[in-house]
């Protein structure tokens, strides 16, 4: 019976939907002819519906420069200038910063009255022992064995020491992300409207591309890792916060009435009740602030952070691309393994074999204590044991670098062919497509279908961002991105889209996907550029590939979860109904996965923008690259638009799509 | 059995949502009429509730889904606050009250159990039997012998050390049973505690229960939707029903006189002589009775057999042991059949 109501629909259910349908074709239809003939016409038009009259225009960047020159040299809140509290500050974070470097790498300088004294780092054998036990301790045999075998990478490659300067850079930010994460999420959590502005700072926060924060972050907080670590928690602190917000908030609300009942001050149900069952969920935002912080690090090299970062920022630099290579590779390793370690602390519960106290109970952790500190003690008395052999460390060197020129020659001609063959046919009629429309005809195209969305108020919010775009006289650039991201996210799709359905058919299909999108999904940004430069060189084809293998893990991920999840009964009852596979799949698995397979593609544009920003590294020409030009020139407010024009340009994607989902989803009385 | 002084009072608790419900804490309940309240869009959840609980009884509160008896019970432990009315439990009027005066009756003497178990996760057993212990600073070693003679109370030693997701879902109630006794509350609240368990553990720990009351004599507040349940361990039961508390009265009384046609429709699948006493059944006594007397508090039930194989009545006693009259065949034949009550 239902399966017959699913695959013929009765007239009047037919009828609606049917006619939902139509109407959002003509009117996406109307909408596109009229696009082109005001592209094609444009000629015809006033010269301010094509691009603002430079009188529109007004400079915000100067303003902006002035003021932040202002407030970080000259602003003083009382006696206290800002510059000295926001120095202040720094130097609070650099302390643990340089002990905690000190200690893995570089070593310390105690002042002592007769002098200071040299304390030798932590020695590697040491350090790689004890994560090996550590790995062990969470996460069973096979990680410890991964620790071991990514230490012994760095340790003979020559990388060990950029290794630790990187771990280093990313325990501290995590640590303060975690702090300042999980309070603000419990405010959120406590004073509900707190929540809906600090989620529109935190959608600003995570779209806002790292380079263009950079340098009012150095105004501020002064030159070197200090800054790159406030970066760094800008970048990586919002999901730890929201997780925290949502794992509140999904308590059972007896849980709460517990504390109630209990007795309990507004600090212990904060600190015995509420935190501690959301325990879970809090850990899932956690292994998120790892995986980005390890991600930021890596870009927050441009502005000298140093570590495996800096390595491949050279090597791409003098085209040694051997170094980038084994760099990139180290820091892909350290992603897996901090990501397999993080995850696993996550899924870790309880057992009752495990209570017992001290010592006894956590036998491995102590351990690994132990060797840490007779390490640091026989660095300190015995040299020899200070560094790894250097006799034993050796780096593939000018081999890879051949071998990636050879290749480079070898493939150029077919590499090429596909390449100019895309850009000629694809990439070069897109862009010139897309500058070609008049901006006012752009503008009132998403006002309309942010009104079709959603309503006048996101019509509005959408107007006023493409407004601050046109009149800051980003218009041009912010296209030449959109053309970008959407080429990108449109073959993204189309690649992910069929594997996810196919995936979905299979659970042993199914399990080798996931892996694959798990893997990739643990990779910074930074290292999606090294095989791509490689293999394609400089400029808009190879940006897109990295966009496009970025963004592909949601694109595929999302419509695999969204079919696979569709209740079995409703398969069983479409088999029952006689479909074949085509038909269940055409008729009741997609539809039913759809508003996943919507979601799917607001994420598969969301990565694809946040890859746009690092692509300024290949020599895109869009926003993203004067974001970029924004931190060599130290041009703090035309870096600041134009990192701003990228986040409104993603934010107003992933809004109209997901509003859009929603309404498509009540009028076809799917909920 | 029951001590007469009230320990809790309702007096026209009224609970209402919706938008500007607060402001209307000052209203005369007298207004507040369906149209009055659908004009606004507000929802009564509990409407105009008067009743008195008294010490040491077991207080049953039973209706259905969306009838209120969750809300009226979170109004009586001060987690939602009444709209309308006053809400006494001992000397101390629930509306308005000090949020410190509250957190002290909570920690000493009200207690409640949750239907979802409301477990801490990350503790044992014994910590979460500890945990109001802790919260009111009890030192470790204390509340920790506290918690083991809770966990004995309610037959999980041996399991001290589990954490909840290694139990079953009756011994997590048992612990969420033992951590709302930690702190030997008077009144102890049970939201619809066994309604998440099995048939078969749900009667087990029915008994369990009234085991525990039987050494215990607390006041006793508990949620049901089971109307069988109810019967099984009340002392009186309210019922309600659209917010409303509809009628109140002993099981008896509410299979002998159920106020409207929802109560009897509860009543009527309800075997009698498992709720009728032997004195509800009681005529004048005839010059022959055989044997020696029947409690007039005597389950008809437990006595049926007994009357059934005698001739002549059987003699029906009070407390005192006075003869107050004698019940016949025919008569416990008729309340076994559910023909006639009366």
């Amino acid at each position: 019976m239902m399966m017959a109501a699913l695959i013929r629909r009765p007239p009047p259910a037919a009828s609606a939907a049917g006619r939902a349908r139509m109407q959002a074709a003509a009117a996406v239809l109307g909408l596109i002819l009229a696009l082109v003939l005001a592209a094609l016409w444009r000629d015809a038009l006033p010269a301010w519906v094509v691009r603002p009259p430079k009188g529109w225009l007004f400079d915000l960047a100067g303003p902006v420069n002035r003021f932040l020159a202002w407030l970080s040299q000259e602003a003083a809140i009382g006696p206290v200038t800002v510059k000295g509290l926001t120095r202040g500050i720094a130097s609070g974070f650099a302390l643990p910063l340089d002990l905690l470097q000190g200690l893995l790498v570089k070593g310390i300088d105690l002042p002592l009255p007769g002098g200071t004294l040299r304390l030798a780092a932590l020695p590697w054998w040491a350090l790689a022992a004890a994560a090996a036990i550590f790995g062990h301790w969470v996460a069973g045999r096979r990680a410890a064995g991964l620790v071991l075998a990514t230490c012994g990478y760095f340790l003979v490659l020559g990388l060990w020491e950029a290794a630790m300067q990187t771990l280093a850079s990313v325990a501290v930010a995590v640590v303060v992300g975690a702090i300042l994460g999980i309070a603000l999420g419990a405010a959120a959590h406590r004073w509900p409207r707190l929540d809906a502005g600090l989620n529109l700072v935190y959608d600003v926060m995570q779209t806002l591309p790292v380079f263009s924060y950079l340098v009012p972050i150095l105004l501020f907080f002064g030159f070197g890792p200090v800054a790159a670590l406030i970066a760094t928690v800008i970048y990586a602190m919002p999901p730890m916060a929201r997780n925290t917000t949502l794992a509140l908030r999904r308590l059972p609300a007896s849980v709460m009435e517990l504390a109630s009942m209990a007795g309990c001050s507004p600090r212990q149900r904060l600190f015995l009740v509420l935190l501690p069952a959301a325990r879970q969920g809090l850990l899932t935002g956690f292994n998120q602030l790892v995986m980005l912080s390890l991600s930021a690090v890596i870009i927050a090299s441009v502005i000298g952070a140093g570590g495996l970062g800096n390595v491949v920022l050279q090597g791409l630099k003098s085209m040694q691309l051997g170094r980038a290579f084994e760099a990139g590779l180290g820091i892909t390793l350290m992603a897996i393994v901090l990501d397999r370690l993080s995850h696993a602390v996550a899924l870790r519960r309880p057992a009752h074999g495990n209570q017992r106290a001290g010592l006894r109970r956590h036998p491995a952790l102590y351990g690994a204590l132990a060797i840490l500190v007779a390490g640091l003690a026989a660095a300190q008395t015995v040299p020899a044991l200070r560094d790894f052999p250097e006799a034993l460390t050796g780096s593939s060197g000018r081999t890879l670098d051949n071998f990636f020129a050879w290749a480079n020659v070898a493939l150029e001609a077919p590499i090429g062919a596909v390449r100019d063959g895309v850009v000629r046919h694809l990439f070069r009629p897109a862009k010139e497509a897309l500058l070609a429309l008049p901006w006012l005809a752009m503008a009132g195209l998403v006002a309309v279908l942010a009104y079709a969305a959603s309503g006048a108020a996101l019509a509005l919010a959408c107007t006023a961002m493409l407004g601050f775009i046109a009149l800051t006289g980003y218009w041009d650039l912010a296209m030449t991105s959109l053309y970008l991201v959407g080429i990108s996210t449109l073959i993204a799709t189309l690649i992910g889209f069929p594997i996810g359905v196919l995936a979905a058919q299979g659970p042993r299909l199914g399990r080798i996907t996931a892996l694959v999108i798990d893997t990739l999904q643990t990779l910074p940004t930074f290292v999606y550029l090294i095989p791509v430069v490689m293999l394609f060189g400089l400029g808009d084809f190879p940006a897109m590939v990295a966009i496009v293998l970025f963004a592909l893990p949601p694109a595929i991920r999302y419509p695999m979860d969204g079919i696979a999840r569709v209740p079995k009964s409703l398969v069983e009852a479409a088999d029952m109904a006689g479909c074949t596979r085509l038909q269940r799949l055409a008729l009741v698995q997609i539809p039913q996965a759809l508003p996943e397979i919507m979601l799917g593609l607001s994420q598969t544009i969301l990565m694809a923008f946040g890859m746009l920003v690092i692509t300024a590294l290949v020599g895109t020409r869009g926003l993203e690259q004067e974001t970029l030009v924004a931190v060599s020139k130290a041009r703090v407010g035309e870096g600041l638009i134009a990192g701003l024009g990228i986040s409104f340009l993603s934010i107003m994607a992933d809004r109209l799509i997901t509003h859009g989902s929603a309404r498509l989803r009540r009028r076809l009385g799917q909920g | 059995m029951s001590d007469t002084s009230p320990i809790i009072r309702c007096q026209n608790v009224w609970k209402l949502y919706g938008p500007g419900a607060e402001a209307l804490s000052g209203q005369s309940a007298s207004r507040l009429d369906d149209a009055f309240l659908a004009a606004r869009g507000l929802v009564p959840a509990v409407r105009d509730v008067t009743l008195d609980i008294r010490q040491g009884e077991i207080f049953v509160i039973m209706g259905l889904s969306g009838s209120g008896k969750s809300t009226l019970v979170r109004c009586m432990t001060g987690l939602v606050d009444t709209t309308l009315g006053d809400l006494w439990i001992g000397a101390d009027n629930l509306r308005g009250i000090e949020a410190k005066r509250l957190v002290d009756i909570r920690r000493r003497r009200i207690s409640m159990v949750f239907q979802d178990f409301a477990l801490l996760p990350h503790l044992t057993v014994l910590d979460n039997i500890a945990f109001p212990l802790r919260v009111q600073g009890m030192g470790r070693e204390a509340r920790l012998k506290r918690a083991r003679e809770l966990a004995e109370l309610v037959a999980l030693t041996g399991r001290e050390d589990r954490f909840p997701h290694e139990l079953s879902g009756g011994q997590q109630q048992r612990v969420g049973i033992a951590r709302s006794l930690t702190t030997d509350p008077e009144i102890w609240f049970l939201d619809e505690p066994f309604s998440a368990l099995d048939p078969l553990i749900r009667h087990e720990m029915q008994d369990e229960f009234l085991r525990l009351q039987g050494t215990l004599h607390k006041t006793i507040v508990f949620i049901t939707h089971d109307f069988e349940e109810a019967i099984r361990i009340a002392d009186r039961i309210a019922i309600m029903h659209d917010g409303r508390v509809v009628q109140v009265d002993t099981p008896e009384g509410l299979i002998l006189n159920p106020a409207d046609a929802y109560v009897a429709e509860f009543t009527r699948k309800i075997p009698r002589h498992r709720v009728m006493r032997a004195g509800s059944l009681t005529r004048p006594a005839p010059a022959q009775t055989e044997g020696t007397p029947v409690p007039a508090t005597a389950l008809v039930a437990d006595i049926a057999a007994r009357v059934l194989a005698s001739d002549r009545p059987v003699p029906v006693a009070d407390e005192k042991g006075a003869i107050i009259g004698a019940v016949d065949r025919d008569r416990v034949i008729a309340a076994i059949c559910g023909t006639d009550a009366a």
